[in-house]
């Protein structure tokens, strides 16, 4: 491996991943340190309670190993969130299929909610966690990505598999459904 | 409050949150939430829920780089074509095996049908006269043959002699054309009984 230095800020995803194509390990390092904090919070605002890290690590894993088909139509980030989504609906599938077989105890209630309990900082931002968990799991990432990434509606069409329309919509009673329950509460 | 009509506005405000506006864009879109309280309650929440904290796990950026596998590129143009022209002939040499022994089977089980048209075709006695319908060989070939004789199942046989017509005479042959005119091929109704002709030759001697 032939050492260089870290990645520049204006250094592109893209001349990135020629870098550790030609051997260069910290380039990755610099692609994982770039994206990594984008992805554990997708995947924590997308409802996942568990394993965020090795949902992340499984995710670049993933990326890094098919990097030859990414093929820069899309950003390095939208492309990261899609594998990202596949990886957390196999998870919420094989959850779900486990859930029919195990019964859930009393007990992953307390434990799950004691977590949140340090993990919410304060009254409004449980009510906005509250008001996540009132959309469907769709509109919650279109949301999440639109908000809190910063997605356009095409990106986001791309990494929900759906159309630029569709995202458009599902924003639009997202937003209205947040609206609502905060005004509730 | 009032509802806002301006839909494009609505969609940029997270686009305004994220600083992703030109300054032309950013300073109409500013503009308009002055004046639009739906607009200013959406920026709100969408302030409210892009600052919430949730918990995110401080990711070991080390440790997932060390899960990566190298980069093994993409495999030299030489070696893979080489190995996938190779099974591509032997598929391809494996459905021409297949098309060739489906073609002899389906020929194998349409022979029956055609070969005792062919035999009676082909069943002259060394004297030219027809043995299909049993009658002696001797029997001189003349007699004439009446479309109402023939049932619908024989008309493979019609055609047969049809094709041994050397040892007929010409009013024979003649009467067979004939009769070959007003063949009525397609029935439009179900056929008929067989009317057996008696023409004295014997030649219907079993359906009697």
């Amino acid at each position: 491996m032939t050492p260089s230095p870290d990645a520049r800020p204006d250094e592109t995803d893209m001349e990135l991943i020629r870098r550790w194509k030609a051997g260069d390990s910290r380039a990755a390092t610099s692609l994982v340190g770039r994206h990594s904090q984008a992805l554990a919070r997708f995947a924590a605002s997308a409802g996942e309670r568990e394993e965020i890290e090795e949902l992340v690590q499984d995710t670049f894993v993933r990326a890094f190993a098919s990097l030859d088909s990414f093929r820069g139509e899309s950003s390095l980030r939208t492309w990261l969130f899609t594998i990202e989504r596949r990886l957390m609906l196999d998870r919420r599938r094989v959850e779900r299929r486990s859930r029919e077989t195990v019964p859930v105890e009393e007990s992953d209630h307390v434990s799950e909610y004691g977590a949140l309990d340090s993990i919410i900082a304060d009254e409004a931002q449980e009510r906005v966690r509250k008001s996540l968990d009132a959309l469907s799991p769709t509109q919650r990432e279109v949301f999440i990505l639109r908000v809190q990434q910063g997605l356009s509606y095409k990106e986001i069409a791309v990494v929900v598999g759906s159309t630029e329309g569709a995202a458009r919509v599902h924003y639009h009673n997202a937003i209205q459904t947040v609206k609502e329950f905060l005004r509730d509460e | 409050m009032n509802k806002c009509n301006e839909l494009d506005i609505q969609e940029m405000l997270p686009d305004l949150l994220h600083g992703k506006l030109d300054a032309d864009a950013r300073a109409q879109v500013e503009a308009h939430v002055v004046s639009c309280g739906e607009c200013t309650e959406d920026l709100r929440v969408l302030r409210t829920v892009k600052s919430a904290a949730v918990f995110i796990p401080e990711i070991d950026v080390d440790r997932v780089v060390r899960q990566i596998p190298p980069y093994r590129g993409i495999l030299p143009a030489a070696q893979t074509p080489t190995r996938s022209r190779v099974v591509s002939w032997l598929v391809a040499a494996s459905l021409i095996v297949v098309v060739l022994g489906g073609g002899s089977l389906l020929m194998i089980q349409k022979s029956p049908t055609l070969s005792p048209v062919a035999g009676v075709a082909s069943s002259k006695s060394p004297t030219g006269a027809l043995t299909q319908t049993g009658r002696p060989s001797d029997v001189p070939a003349t007699l004439p043959i009446k479309s109402s004789t023939v049932s619908q199942t024989s008309a493979p046989h019609a055609l047969a002699l049809a094709t041994a017509v050397d040892g007929l005479s010409d009013n024979n042959l003649r009467q067979l054309m004939d009769d070959l005119n007003n063949f009525d091929a397609l029935p439009a109704t179900e056929p008929g009984p067989v009317i057996s002709v008696d023409n004295g030759d014997g030649l219907d001697q079993g359906s009697r």
